[in-house]
């Protein structure tokens, strides 16, 4: 049971992790982009293309003018995302960098907050009707999961508190392949799988929007229109003449002898 | 107008009765397309869907990366009209991923019930006609989109596939038939059109008392104008304020009989057509021999 909790599960999720993100990114950039349709107002430049794309990884402008409440707990939602995840970094780490100890504590308040904006995501989807009309089951078990896993991590670091010494060597012996079976509250246990479960579902959701915005043709591509868009797999066309009106049948039409002369 | 528009409640199908005639046959010969759904429709669209997923980045990554979050749910006027929920963006663009889910993702494949795979039948065809007909491809969704997800596309790519199992509306079909029989969205023969020209120079002699031409299929003219169908039929004042505008500059230019339209209707069918359409204005313009093309709309 150890053994697969510890080390089995740990490897095949990370592996099925990374392959399945790979052959994703892979088919989109595989994949040609036929038509230049940014979406207005578009930057002309790539220092502005670079500035959007970072906008809508970081503070998402477009929410902001859908939806201000949604706007505000997504915004808080990735934000603590991203401290949590750069202070959790420690226990991936030896020795530890000293900026990521000075972050400690900012990173332990973001993750005291982080389930309340998913508690709210989860609220707004089963309130709001239009919501839970688009909602399907995949929907909700990531917010389920994430809500576990930030719950889980709170009351770990709150009341059940776990011997963070053995987590870390379990990790860094899992980094250099040499795993070791710590002993470790069930609630751990419980934090871990829904984590690893999270890993191993996202190449196969919704969850790929975290990659995926970076490759959307209408965010960054510029509106350069000077320049000539050629697509890349464009075909000539070919029509049964016997349909068409050529040029010449126009002319004919117009000195009164062709069909087509009508008023 | 003032004020803004409540969001209605949602009102399952409420629109889907509101439907548009099928395409005729005679419209759908002139267009390269079959003229009547195809025996096997089922097998020609999901071979078309493949190929589209495979020639559009667009497409497949917007089907990939949805979240679901509902920013774009009240953005669209055909919902905010109607209240049904199958024309929210998102709704809309989840009849083609479930479809997509079903016979192109492992996910979809294997564990359907999460991921709500759908099958092609009759039932999801007959909502793709319906609801991918409601869509005017004004892509104000994906100015809320927080990825960019444009539900044009969606629909352009939906229509396409429809077409090519032979399933169109007789609105757009005709239109475009139109186009390759007058030259122009409205059926305006080319007679019409020299005598509309005349008509309007008599209206400016009279507003301005200048003669200003309004030439017609002159061979080496600096410009050739396409004019949309609102300014050369309804607006008239506007193709009126386009010869003022030449005549001031001094500016030689000429419209086309072969080519008198600027709007694309291939735009709301497929792809082929679409570049068809477009292909008519560079023959006029090499025809006509003129430096460049003013083109409106």
């Amino acid at each position: 049971m150890g053994a697969l909790t510890f080390i089995f599960l740990p490897y095949l999720c990370t592996a099925v992790f990374l392959l399945g993100i790979g052959m994703k990114v892979f088919t989109w950039i595989r994949t040609p982009v036929p038509l230049r349709i940014v979406t207005t107002p578009a930057p002309k430049t790539r220092l502005g293309v670079l500035w959007r794309l970072i906008g809508d990884l970081f503070w998402f402008p477009n929410l902001f003018k859908a939806d201000k409440l949604l706007w505000a707990s997504g915004v808080l939602f990735h934000i603590c995302l991203w401290i949590v995840f750069l202070r959790q970094l420690r226990y991936f780490l030896y020795p530890v960098p000293t900026w990521m100890e000075g972050m400690q504590t900012l990173g332990l308040y973001a993750g005291y907050i982080i389930p309340l904006p998913v508690a709210f995501l989860l609220a707004r989807r089963l309130l709001l009707d239009r919501v839970l009309y688009i909602s399907i089951l995949g929907d909700y078990f990531a917010l389920l999961l994430l809500l576990t896993i930030t719950v889980s991590g709170v009351l770990l670091q709150l009341f059940f508190r776990t011997y963070v010494i053995d987590v870390k060597d379990m990790v860094l012996g899992l980094i250099h392949f040499q795993p070791r079976i710590p002993s470790a509250h069930w609630l751990f246990v419980l934090h871990l799988l829904s984590a690893l479960a999270l890993l191993a579902y996202f190449p196969f959701s919704k969850l790929l929007h975290a990659g995926g915005l970076l490759l959307s043709p209408t965010r960054y591509q510029r509106a350069n229109f000077e320049k000539r868009s050629v697509n890349p797999w464009d075909f000539p066309v070919v029509y049964n003449p016997e349909n068409l009106s050529t040029p010449e049948k126009y002319a004919q039409a117009l000195k009164g002898t062709g069909e087509g002369g009508e008023e | 107008m003032r004020g803004t528009l409540p969001v209605p409640a949602i009102k399952i199908r409420a629109s889907e009765h509101l439907r548009c005639y099928p395409a005729k046959a005679k419209d759908m010969v002139k267009i390269n397309l079959p003229t009547e759904r195809a025996e096997n429709w089922k097998e020609v669209m999901l071979k078309k869907m493949a190929e589209v997923l495979n020639k559009y980045r667009s497409v497949r990554l917007f089907m990939d990366i949805c979240v679901k979050c509902g920013a774009c749910a009240d953005k669209c006027q055909f919902f905010l009209g109607t209240g049904d929920p199958k024309n929210m963006p998102v709704a809309r663009a989840d009849l083609f991923r479930k479809v997509y889910r079903r016979y192109f993702t492992l996910g979809g494949k294997a564990f359907g019930f999460i991921t709500e795979a759908e099958e092609l039948d009759e039932r999801m065809l007959q909502d793709w006609f319906t609801y991918f007909y409601q869509c005017s491809e004004c892509r104000r969704c994906s100015i809320f989109c927080p990825y960019g997800i444009d539900t044009a596309e969606i629909t352009m790519a939906a229509r396409e596939i429809m077409a090519a199992a032979g399933i169109a509306t007789k609105y757009v079909t005709e239109v475009v038939a139109k186009v390759y029989d007058t030259g122009n969205n409205l059926g305006i023969w080319p007679k019409a059109w020299k005598h509309t020209c005349s008509f309007l120079e008599e209206d400016l002699k009279e507003i301005e008392g200048v003669d200003i031409k309004f030439p017609v299929d002159e061979v080496g003219a600096e410009v050739l104008l396409v004019p949309p169908s609102a300014d050369n039929f309804v607006n008239t004042d506007t193709m009126i304020g386009y010869a003022k505008m030449f005549h001031a500059a001094g500016i030689s230019w000429t419209t086309s009989t072969y080519c008198n339209e600027a709007g694309n209707f291939g735009l709301f069918l497929n792809y082929a057509n679409l570049k068809q359409t477009n292909n008519r204005i560079l023959e006029a313009a090499r025809q006509l021999k003129v430096k460049k093309i003013y083109w409106g709309e």
